[in-house]
């Protein structure tokens, strides 16, 4: 589970963030919509422990990211918008040196299993990241938190970028981890895939979390015009 | 401890994997595999040359025939400075300091017939030592590797996804400087195993444990000098916010340790503390051999105290009536006096290099290169501490030489007896130059300044890796 308290952020004079208020529920997929420079990359930060907050909190699992940064990444995984990892080594090594440093010992055949649960054909495995695709490269990256076990999944942009059957592939991977109990932040400009995928959606505005929306209760069509009106 | 291993296993095999990194490292291979041929045939060359011109004079010496003892300290005999076996390691000075003296009497030579003196101006751009590309080259190849560890990973995001995995900065830094010190050394422990190889090969028994602690210091030094530049080229990516920005601070940062500072350092230390030319040098022995050696002991009144002296010693009236060489006892005497003055001249050129040294030993504080380049020149023999240690060994062994032929003359004839011979079987009696290289104790003292320097640099390396914070950007 996420959570945001009264959650401020300034840089010098500017105030990022304006007493966010957040929760995401385990199993759940909450997208932040809104401009660039709306606050969800910092959100996203300060969840991370990346930053620190001006005023207010923010926990994982409960656990304050502040008080105890070290603990609550135990608990959580993140894909930032483009994410290179390791070009000269092969899906598998990749996943090999950040399962070990989370401290999980895992075979070659487990390794294969969870690139394959995240979508990657097992093909790719074996072959280094220097040759894959975005799409691909970030199904390393569910397959990174699937080994972990992470119970929290950050998500910065993470369609950006992808082609239309590359993104529908993602969004499929993230239903199935929610599906497990993964509570899902994802901060986004994709309209139509956070209101596919997100059980929740949230459009911010200079720092403030405008307008929190259920997305079974509004079409897709409907869900732009509000982000329009709004931002 | 097991994250900083596993960030440097994973280092590791990504350079092992890295084109660029592997072709570099098989150039510095290549140049290095040419610089110990280059440098060994040259060590080879030179020591058999000085041993067979040694032998040769050794002969010459012994086989002059009967003559006159004083002809025999005329006729002379030369002390070349053996090559030290290290010296293929790191040739220091040796190429632009004399390499022989000629010993004869009354006359205190300089040494002779440098390589530089016998080789083509290019001499001056450096010879391609194993020791100058270690101390040159090697940095530009680890920066080469290093500038980008961290800040390619800031530019790919991978460092974001470390530090979510509750990774901080300061181990994937110190995971970093690992696997860079794990290629640098996979480069350089063949080359040091080749080098303790070839030194026990040309050692002298005698030698052989100054030769082991030698090679032993040079190896520690030499990976603490890399380690250094390992930290930095870390340390410089991790505060770096993009590669090419890293890349110019580490490129500066090797123009002004291994070209700038240096040579500032060698001028400021000329200029601070003048050293006399080697015609003052000389001008003033002979002012001072002139005058006596404090200016009011002119040399004819100090030959009649002498004799004076002799007369008074034997109690007789005239030199001719003396039962022993009058001649020799004063030619002694000068030697004695003419050593004297030299010795003082020439510990006072010593102790202005010295102070030079000094000058170019702390510099070593704000360069690392200076300290290991000056450590490395004692290690191997091949400093200037060496080459008047030579001098002075030489010089040593000139007085005694001629002290014996000045007595034996002294007993075996009277005053004015210049033509008795003397059998050629005494030359055996003055035993064969040999030269006792500097003892490593005195080395350690010597370059105590640059060791703590090195030792300095590296501490602060560790303690700016330790210190790293977590910036994502």
């Amino acid at each position: 589970m996420l959570t945001a308290k009264n959650l401020v952020k300034k840089f010098g004079n500017t105030t990022v963030l304006k007493g966010l208020n957040l929760t995401v529920q385990p199993g759940e997929v909450f997208a932040l919509l809104g401009q660039n420079g709306a606050g969800k990359t910092t959100t996203i930060n300060l969840f991370l422990g990346f930053i620190e907050p001006t005023e207010g909190n923010t926990y994982i699992n409960g656990i304050s990211v502040q008080d105890q940064p070290v603990e609550t990444k135990k608990y959580l995984s993140y894909i930032p918008e483009t994410v290179m990892l390791y070009p000269t080594l092969t899906g598998i090594e990749n996943l090999a040196f950040f399962s070990s440093l989370a401290g999980f010992s895992y075979n070659s055949d487990e390794l294969s299993g969870f690139l394959t649960k995240a979508g990657l054909d097992t093909v790719h495995h074996h072959k280094r990241l220097g040759g894959f695709s975005k799409g691909m490269r970030q199904k390393v990256g569910i397959a990174i938190s699937l080994a972990k076990q992470a119970k929290v999944l950050l998500l910065d942009e993470p369609t950006s970028g992808l082609d239309p059957k590359a993104s529908n592939e993602f969004s499929e991977i993230l239903k199935e981890l929610s599906s497990n109990g993964i509570s899902i932040l994802m901060a986004t400009h994709d309209i139509f895939r956070a209101k596919e995928v997100a059980h929740r959606i949230g459009i911010m505005k200079e720092g403030e979390l405008v307008s929190v929306i259920d997305s079974e209760t509004i079409s897709a069509n409907e869900l732009e015009n509000l982000y329009l009106q709004t931002v | 401890m097991k994250v900083v291993f596993t960030i440097a296993r994973n280092d590791f095999r990504n350079f092992l994997r890295e084109k660029k990194i592997i072709i570099s490292g098989l150039l510095f291979l290549l140049l290095v595999i040419v610089s110990i041929i280059g440098g060994y045939q040259q060590f080879d060359k030179q020591n058999k040359e000085r041993k067979e011109a040694q032998e040769a004079v050794r002969k010459s010496w012994l086989n002059q025939g009967d003559k006159n003892p004083h002809s025999a300290a005329h006729y002379g005999t030369y002390a070349f400075r053996p090559v030290s076996v290290l010296s293929f390691f790191d040739v220091g000075l040796n190429s632009y300091v004399g390499n022989s003296i000629y010993l004869e009497a009354h006359r205190q030579n300089d040494p002779k017939f440098s390589v530089a003196s016998e080789s083509s101006s290019l001499i001056r751009f450096g010879e391609l030592t194993i020791a100058f590309i270690l101390q040159i080259i090697m940095p530009l190849l680890i920066f080469f590797i290093g500038f980008n560890v961290v800040t390619k990973e800031k530019e790919g995001n991978t460092l974001k996804v470390l530090f979510s995995q509750g990774i901080t900065m300061k181990s994937i830094a110190w995971g970093k400087l690992y696997a860079i010190f794990g290629i640098v050394s996979m480069l350089i422990l063949p080359v040091f195993a080749l080098i303790f190889f070839l030194g026990l090969m040309n050692v002298g028994q005698g030698d052989k444990i100054l030769f082991l602690t030698s090679f032993s210091f040079l190896l520690l030094t030499y990976l603490v000098y890399l380690f250094i530049l390992c930290s930095i080229s870390v340390l410089i990516s991790a505060i770096s916010k993009t590669s090419r920005s890293a890349l110019l601070v580490l490129l500066g940062f090797w123009i002004t340790t291994c070209i700038i500072l240096p040579k500032v350092a060698a001028n400021l230390g000329s200029s601070i503390h003048k050293a006399p030319s080697g015609f003052e040098f000389r001008q003033n022995i002979a002012k001072d051999e002139e005058n006596g050696i404090d200016g009011h002991n002119p040399s004819d009144k100090r030959f009649d105290r002498l004799r004076d002296s002799v007369l008074q010693k034997y109690n007789v009236k005239t030199v001719e009536a003396l039962p022993v060489n009058f001649d020799a006892i004063a030619m002694q005497e000068g030697e004695r006096y003419s050593s004297m003055i030299y010795n003082k001249h020439f510990e006072r050129l010593r102790q202005d290099y010295l102070i030079q040294n000094k000058i170019s030993q702390y510099a070593s504080l704000v360069d690392p290169f200076i300290g290991v380049r000056n450590f490395s020149m004692s290690l191997a023999g091949s400093d200037i501490a060496s080459a008047f240690s030579f001098q002075e060994q030489a010089e040593s062994y000139r007085f005694e030489m001629v002290k014996y032929l000045n007595n034996y003359l002294r007993d075996f004839s009277v005053t004015g007896e210049w033509d008795k011979k003397a059998s050629s079987s005494i030359y055996s009696n003055i035993p064969d130059f040999h030269f006792t290289p500097i003892s490593m104790n005195v080395r350690l003292k010597d370059n105590a300044l640059s060791i703590v320097s090195l030792f300095m640099w590296a501490i602060i390396c560790a303690f700016g890796l330790s210190s790293l914070k977590n910036k994502v950007n």
